[in-house]
């Protein structure tokens, strides 16, 4: 788990465009890569779920926000000896983005679907994303809805059935996060890469 | 509210307050009746732009044959500073408004002094490395006094307002308060734009006692500054054009397209999380001279380690980058641009603040929509950022949306070469050896070397390591200079001495700022100027600025400076810059050469 860092990865260095990152790598059943982009509104913790994923960190003071888009990638190996690499992009939340998100989205193997489990807003706010990309993403897209923040149950404001009940509702997977803790973050992601189609060559 | 006590402790007061530290406050004492009032009420935005033919000036030669030309002469045209302090014509803003709170005009004034500045803690002597820099880093980004509102005593006791604000009168952004919070202000903002603007006239300023005014109509966004800090109407000016264009860099030009379909349209969830980019850009009005320069600063490299930065940006210009720059905090260490497009200082100021004062761009490599208002408002650009370390970064500007890749790519090609030809080496050297100090200045015209290891810092054999004892007047450089700045006017570059002391405080730099800020704006002021030469002398310094059509130099020195000496100094100061102009500056950047 982890083996990997989003240093400057040579590799992916030949590809041209946003949109053709899974068509660029050799086919090979064994190490797969992926595509994923992050969305949701704007401070539900879709930049911590990522650097705590990527780097491990939480830093709980920082009030960063994102500007556009940043790209990370993260490799992890499965039990059955594949590697995916996922290259991130984790977009900004905010409003002025919105309209340029095709632009992250677009050609995207993997998205996740960040609410806030104490932000009614939020969970409105995924379900505008996933009707989003339900319309101009992949139609062969793995889509997971998270309810990050879980650490925060005393705040809840979104039950946990509601969430279950929309994925299931659109095919999503479904989890609950904590970045903070690091609650589900490693299974977020190991539950999509289980999720992947696979090539079926070999 | 007693008039008596502002209008005798002299118009300086604003910059007297408890200060534990009482060698410079000596210095701060010094610079309080620091008074170069203007005519304010000119609406201009003259540049010298050299168009006056005088004393002979054309055939000046540039490099040197003879240097006579080039020399600033005692018998030029001088306008000296009235030393007298000016009185206050009338009371506070607070006083005015019939408030209740405010006991007098002084006592609003140190207490907002703090937030003016931010910055409270004072240098002590010694600490020569870094100074410069230290104001960007001692202060806390971000918005303060989120809490208050119009009807705060300590909000209406700020220094210095910015607000911008729709044509219906719906706020869009204050330095101060909660905007949603200031409906009725921005209201009253909007009514007095509008009441004037039907009268088929428009409102530029506006005097109140101390304080000013100052309205910029962009189409449907207004912005108004209101100001005690006595700084020129022109510069105030200059500041909201910069928001605004701080503005349309981050949302373009097009956002006026939003007013047009719905006149109540609500600006704020747009700029979500911008306050930072603002407030620092605020910030840099009291210590970045490149905000009224229109001028950018580079990094001092040798000569050849600039040339390897420019040649592998040039490389990937090449391949569809519009434009490739590599900036360390603030200064530039290398840029180059597509053929025939052009940055203008300002795109560079405002950009660097977006990246700067945007932590996410420290975290990963990112790719984002930016605009540049000078070279096109209506369009996004994409702008690749990485930070190669901490405050080294590179900027990759295109108008592919699809360049992700490419640019990454491009980015691992010119990290491999600057690490390969010890570029980022160099530039960390720099950072800590700082720029030019006045107290290097050579003293003889001595002969030149080829190039010298830093800035001409290699002194003369004949100088001993421990200098001073004779020509110096107080402490600085020789025949008192303190600092100087230096604007060059065909490459857009500027090169500033490095604070040394006596000016060691934040709060004495950002006064010298202030000072050359004025000077500025009165030379370049079309009712006088354009002027060539100008010397000002009052109790706390001398101030000396001379403009030509190569260049423009602007000078503090010692309140006892001989003025002979200070002009020849300058001439000095010329000649020096001259010297090491290939580290100074970055020659033969075409994106600006229009």
């Amino acid at each position: 788990m982890g083996c990997s860092s989003s240093l400057p990865d040579r590799s992916a260095g030949r590809l041209s465009g946003l949109n053709n990152a899974e068509n660029s790598g050799v086919p090979d059943a064994k190490n797969l890569r992926v595509k994923l982009v992050l969305l949701g509104d704007s401070g539900v913790g879709k930049s911590c779920i990522v650097l705590r994923f990527v780097r491990g960190q939480f830093d709980p003071t920082s009030k960063v926000v994102t500007v556009g888009a940043s790209f990370l990638s993260q490799t992890i190996a499965l039990q059955d000896s594949t590697t995916v690499k996922f290259e991130i992009w984790d977009t900004a939340g905010q409003e002025r983005y919105a309209a340029l998100a095709p632009l992250y989205y677009r050609g995207a193997g993997v998205a996740v679907i960040v609410y806030d489990i104490t932000s009614p807003e939020s969970f409105t706010k995924a379900q505008y994303w996933v009707k989003e990309l339900q319309k101009h993403g992949s139609p062969d897209i793995v889509m997971a809805l998270v309810g990050n923040k879980a650490d925060l149950h005393e705040n809840r404001e979104v039950p946990v059935q509601d969430g279950i009940d929309y994925a299931e509702k659109n095919g999503m997977f479904f989890i609950e996060t904590s970045a903070k803790t690091a609650d589900n973050i490693n299974q977020l992601f190991e539950e999509i890469a289980k999720r992947l189609p696979r090539p079926s060559s070999s | 509210m007693s008039l008596d006590s502002s209008s005798s402790s002299s118009s300086g007061d604003e910059y007297i307050e408890e200060n534990p530290n009482s060698n410079p406050k000596m210095v701060d004492e010094r610079f309080e009746v620091l008074t170069l009032t203007e005519p304010v009420e000119l609406e201009s935005n003259h540049r010298g732009d050299g168009s006056e033919i005088e004393n002979g000036s054309l055939n000046r030669e540039r490099n040197g044959g003879d240097e006579d030309d080039d020399r600033l002469r005692v018998e030029n045209q001088e306008i000296f500073g009235d030393a007298g302090p000016s009185s206050p014509s009338s009371s506070g803003y607070a006083g005015e408004r019939g408030s209740s709170s405010a006991t007098s005009a002084s006592r609003i004034d140190e207490a907002s002094e703090i937030d003016d500045n931010e910055i409270r803690e004072v240098r002590n002597d010694g600490s020569l490395e870094g100074i410069s820099d230290s104001q960007a880093s001692s202060w806390v980004p971000g918005k303060r006094h989120i809490d208050e509102d119009d009807a705060s005593i300590s909000w209406r006791k700020r220094k210095k307002h910015f607000f911008i604000l729709s044509n219906s009168g719906k706020p869009i952004y204050s330095r101060y308060g909660d905007e949603h919070k200031l409906a009725g202000f921005s209201a009253t903002l909007q009514a007095i734009i509008s009441f004037v603007e039907n009268g088929g006239d428009r409102v530029k300023l506006v005097k109140a006692g101390k304080h000013q005014v100052v309205f910029l109509v962009k189409g449907p966004i207004y912005l108004v500054c209101i100001s005690c800090t006595e700084e020129p109407f022109e510069s105030l000016k200059g500041q909201l054009e910069l928001i605004y264009g701080q503005m349309i860099l981050i949302l373009t030009k097009s956002i006026n397209r939003c007013f047009e379909k719905n006149p109540k349209f609500d600006m704020t969830p747009l700029l979500g999380g911008t306050d930072v980019v603002f407030s620092s850009l605020i910030h840099s009005f009291s210590w970045n001279p490149a905000t009224f320069l229109h001028a950018y600063t580079c990094l001092p490299l040798a000569y050849a380690t600039r040339q390897a930065a420019g040649a592998i940006l040039q490389d990937v210009a090449d391949s569809g980058v519009l434009f490739a720059i590599l900036m360390c905090k603030h200064k530039v260490i290398s840029l180059v641009g597509a053929q025939k497009a052009s940055l203008h200082p300002d795109d560079m100021l405002l950009l660097s603040n977006f990246v700067m004062s945007s932590e996410s761009f420290r975290t990963s490599e990112s790719f984002s929509p930016i605009c540049l208002p000078r070279y096109n408002p209506m369009a996004f650009l994409y702008a690749y950022v990485h930070f190669l370390d901490v405050d080294t970064y590179l900027m990759l500007l295109t108008t592919s949306s699809d360049a992700f890749y490419h640019l990454k790519d491009c980015r691992i090609r010119i990290e491999m070469v600057l690490l390969k030809s010890n570029v980022l080496s160099e530039v960390q050297r720099s950072m800590i050896d700082g720029g030019m100090r006045v107290e290097d200045l050579p003293i003889d015209p001595l002969p030149r070397f080829g190039s010298s290891p830093h800035l001409g810092q290699q002194r003369p054999p004949t100088d001993s390591p421990e200098r001073p004892t004779e020509p110096f007047i107080g402490i600085g450089g020789p025949a008192g200079l303190w600092h100087f700045i230096y604007r060059s006017i065909y490459l857009d570059q500027y090169v500033s001495s490095e604070f040394s002391p006596p000016l060691n405080s934040p709060r004495q730099q950002k006064r010298l700022y202030r000072a050359y800020q004025r000077l500025f704006a009165s030379m370049h002021d079309k009712g006088i100027g354009p002027h060539k030469t100008q010397f000002r002398r009052d109790e706390n310094c001398v101030l000396l600025c001379w403009v030509t059509q190569d260049f423009e130099l602007y000078a503090a020195f010692d309140p006892l400076a001989d003025k002979a000496l200070a002009i020849k100094t300058c001439n000095r100061v010329c000649q020096w810059v001259k010297d090491v102009e290939n580290e100074i500056f970055l020659q033969g950047a075409s994106p600006f050469s229009w």
